[in-house]
């Protein structure tokens, strides 16, 4: 114990060190730029330069940090707009976040905001560090940043100086704002999000994984369904990757497709792939051991549509591991066809794949190192619950379950926004996805309760929305607001601006439910909620 | 309050929320990610967690949000961030689509 205190008071001791030889002493081309564009602003101090020295970020944070030196302060890099590609904006995003970034652990819980995840009430934080921190953006927007005391200060004189209704607008005029901001806020923060931290110090040190290689990788795409892929990963240069990626669709369509990433802060991964011709973005996170991706795919320009992703890594000397099953889930008395993904599915002893005795195997339709195609059927008398397959030495748990009939549908997101967009103007379109996850009552027949078995993603189910309130059906808001693609659940708001044919030429903003009905029932449905909206004019990459 | 009386549904709203007691509750209510809880009288959401307490149409008021910095996280503040946001939009509500995106994009 003694011995793992020592060891963290030396590495927060020595950290501040390591960014003053670096901003001092490092070649990058990132650490070049800094030292010939910043100081103008930012003087040497023992820490390296100030300001600038004493906060760690993200690399989407240090990106709006850069912006707002070109926005507020009028930063040229070089002489260049920042704005266009190769101004050098990349390289000091790229130093920053390596040298002053995150450890991974200082990202748990929050990297919803980095994947673009946005369909979701953050509940974690409490209520007087929402009211006073996160009412206007995100609370994980605070969380995604280290300071000390000193600097969280300046941050709140920022805030003030430049956005001064945060004292008279709503949650400010009511109490003293400054006071607690400075007070309780400012302890708080440097307590929970300090510029010095043993995770960041270990981290600082510790060996990078290496992600070059081969990865296997399934998910649940919008509009197409699940699929399994394995994505090649080929290192250009340090943290520079090129990407290959090939798969199938559970309807056997092809995936075929190409990319790229860069890695910062020896884990955190930013890439862009197309799946065809559906071009997505990769927000993912290296485990430590550099074996397990874990993230968000989501489509480029539409952030909202997207999917959650795990990818493992294949190495020649693998041992039988398993990674997901779809569907994932089969009724009694149903035969249909799984795909199970993992790694070294052909070797040996992957030959007995093993199933529970009330799953019959009719045909083995595919068997390659990372995937067996399996037709399957339940048989009528299997008890319901989840299910385990094992295929050699290797344990998938709990991902498959047998069930005896759909008894409710749960719409994720639960609250989802959409916001109007183009019609000529300078903001988009932003559509919002959902889906039904689906749920068997159990043997009780009592809804929750233990024995509920989750069925993951239901397909089968019909989509539209209704209004939320006797307002939203007064002011037509189904008619005006958008459309919802009933095959996909993938709402596509209508267009930006005043519509005359709307009471007082109102915006196409609506109160709506989103209802998935089941098809082979439509007695069964599940209620979720769509408040279709207003555009932002501001958008940066942390909300 | 008992000297003011509510002449427009908004207002009456408000007075049959403040009469059942459920404005707190409401209020604390949170916002997805993205949009602001404050909800005076919001920009997504209002605070009855619905639209139609919003300035109707949104461009009839845009400058009354914009000039005073109401909702810098959604809409540039002309107060200090952006004070030439409108120049090229006397009228938000016929030239709102003159008006641009203030974060910027990378360019080739």
């Amino acid at each position: 114990m003694l011995k793992k205190t020592l060891f963290g008071i030396l590495l927060i001791l020595t950290t501040p060190l390591l960014f003053a030889e670096s901003l001092d002493k490092d070649d990058s081309a990132g650490a070049k730029l800094i030292r010939a564009n910043c100081l103008g602003c930012h003087v040497p101090t023992d820490k390296g330069l100030s300001r600038i020295s004493e906060q760690r970020k993200t690399p989407e944070g240090w990106e709006m940090t850069i912006n707002r030196m070109r926005l507020m302060h009028g930063l040229k890099i070089n002489k260049g707009d920042l704005a266009i590609k190769g101004s050098g904006l990349h390289e000091i995003v790229k130093y920053l976040a390596d040298n002053q970034g995150l450890a991974p652990s200082e990202t748990h819980g929050v990297r919803y905001l980095l994947e673009q995840d946005l369909n979701q009430i953050e509940t974690q934080f409490d209520d007087e560090f929402t009211t006073m921190c996160a009412r206007c953006h995100s609370g994980a927007r605070v969380a995604l940043q280290r300071r000390d005391a000193k600097e969280w200060n300046y941050l709140i004189d920022f805030h003030l100086g430049q956005f001064p209704s945060t004292e008279y607008s709503l949650f400010g005029r009511d109490r003293n704002w400054l006071d607690i901001a400075r007070n309780k806020m400012v302890p708080l923060l440097a307590k929970k999000y300090p510029f010095t931290s043993e995770d960041w110090s270990a981290w600082v040190v510790a060996q990078k994984p290496e992600l070059e290689g081969k990865w296997i990788l399934s998910g649940h795409m919008p509009g197409k369904g699940f699929f399994s892929a394995t994505m090649k990963v080929t290192q250009n240069k340090k943290d520079y990757y090129s990407l290959s990626i090939e798969g199938n669709y559970a309807t056997g369509e092809a995936i075929k497709g190409a990319g790229s990433s860069v890695v910062y802060t020896g884990y955190d991964w930013r890439g862009n792939i197309n799946f065809g011709d559906i071009s997505l973005r990769q927000t993912l996170a290296a485990s430590a051991d550099g074996q397990t991706l874990t993230g968000r795919f989501y489509q480029k320009g539409q952030e909202l549509v997207g999917m959650k992703i795990t990818a493992i890594k294949d190495t020649a000397n693998t041992n039988t591991r398993l990674l997901s099953v779809f569907p994932s889930h089969i009724k009694k008395g149903q035969t249909t066809t799984l795909t199970i993904t993992g790694l070294g599915l052909n070797s040996a002893s992957a030959n007995s794949l093993s199933l529970p005795a009330s799953i019959m195997v009719n045909k083995v339709i595919s068997q390659s190192a990372n995937r067996i195609v399996v037709n399957v059927t339940a048989k009528d008398n299997a008890p319901i619950g989840y299910v385990d397959i094992q295929i050699g030495g290797a344990i998938l748990t709990k991902q498959l379950a047998i069930y005896k009939q759909v008894n409710a549908l749960e719409v994720v997101p639960s609250y989802g926004v959409s916001r109007v967009g183009d019609n000529g103007g300078s903001t988009p379109k932003t559509n919002t996805l959902f889906r039904a996850v689906g749920f068997d009552y159990g043997k009780d027949g009592i809804a929750n309760t233990a024995d509920d078995i989750n069925l993951g993603y239901i397909e089968a189910v019909t989509w539209a929305v209704v209004p939320r309130d006797e307002i939203a059906k007064k002011d037509k808001d189904v008619q005006f607001a958008g459309q919802m693609n009933s095959n996909t659940g993938l709402f596509s708001p209508a267009a930006a601006g005043p519509n005359p044919e709307r009471y007082r030429s109102t915006n196409n903003a609506g109160n709506l439910n989103v209802v998935a009905k089941l098809n082979e029932n439509d007695e069964i449905s599940g209620i979720g909620r769509l408040l279709v909206t207003l555009q932002r004019w501001n958008n940066p990459p942390l909300k | 309050m008992k000297h003011l009386k509510a002449i427009n549904s908004k207002a009456h709203k408000v007075n049959e929320a403040l009469k059942n007691d459920d404005l707190d509750e409401v209020m604390a209510m949170q916002s997805p990610v993205g949009c602001t809880a404050t909800t005076d009288p919001g920009w997504e959401v209002d605070m009855f967690g619905s639209v139609s307490g919003l300035c109707q149409p949104m461009e009839a008021d845009l400058y009354g949000c914009s000039d005073p910095c109401w909702w810098p996280a959604q809409v540039p503040d002309m107060m200090n961030t952006y004070p030439d946001w409108s120049k090229n939009a006397d009228s938000a509500t016929k030239d709102w689509r003159n008006l641009e995106s203030v974060y910027p994009e990378e360019k080739e």
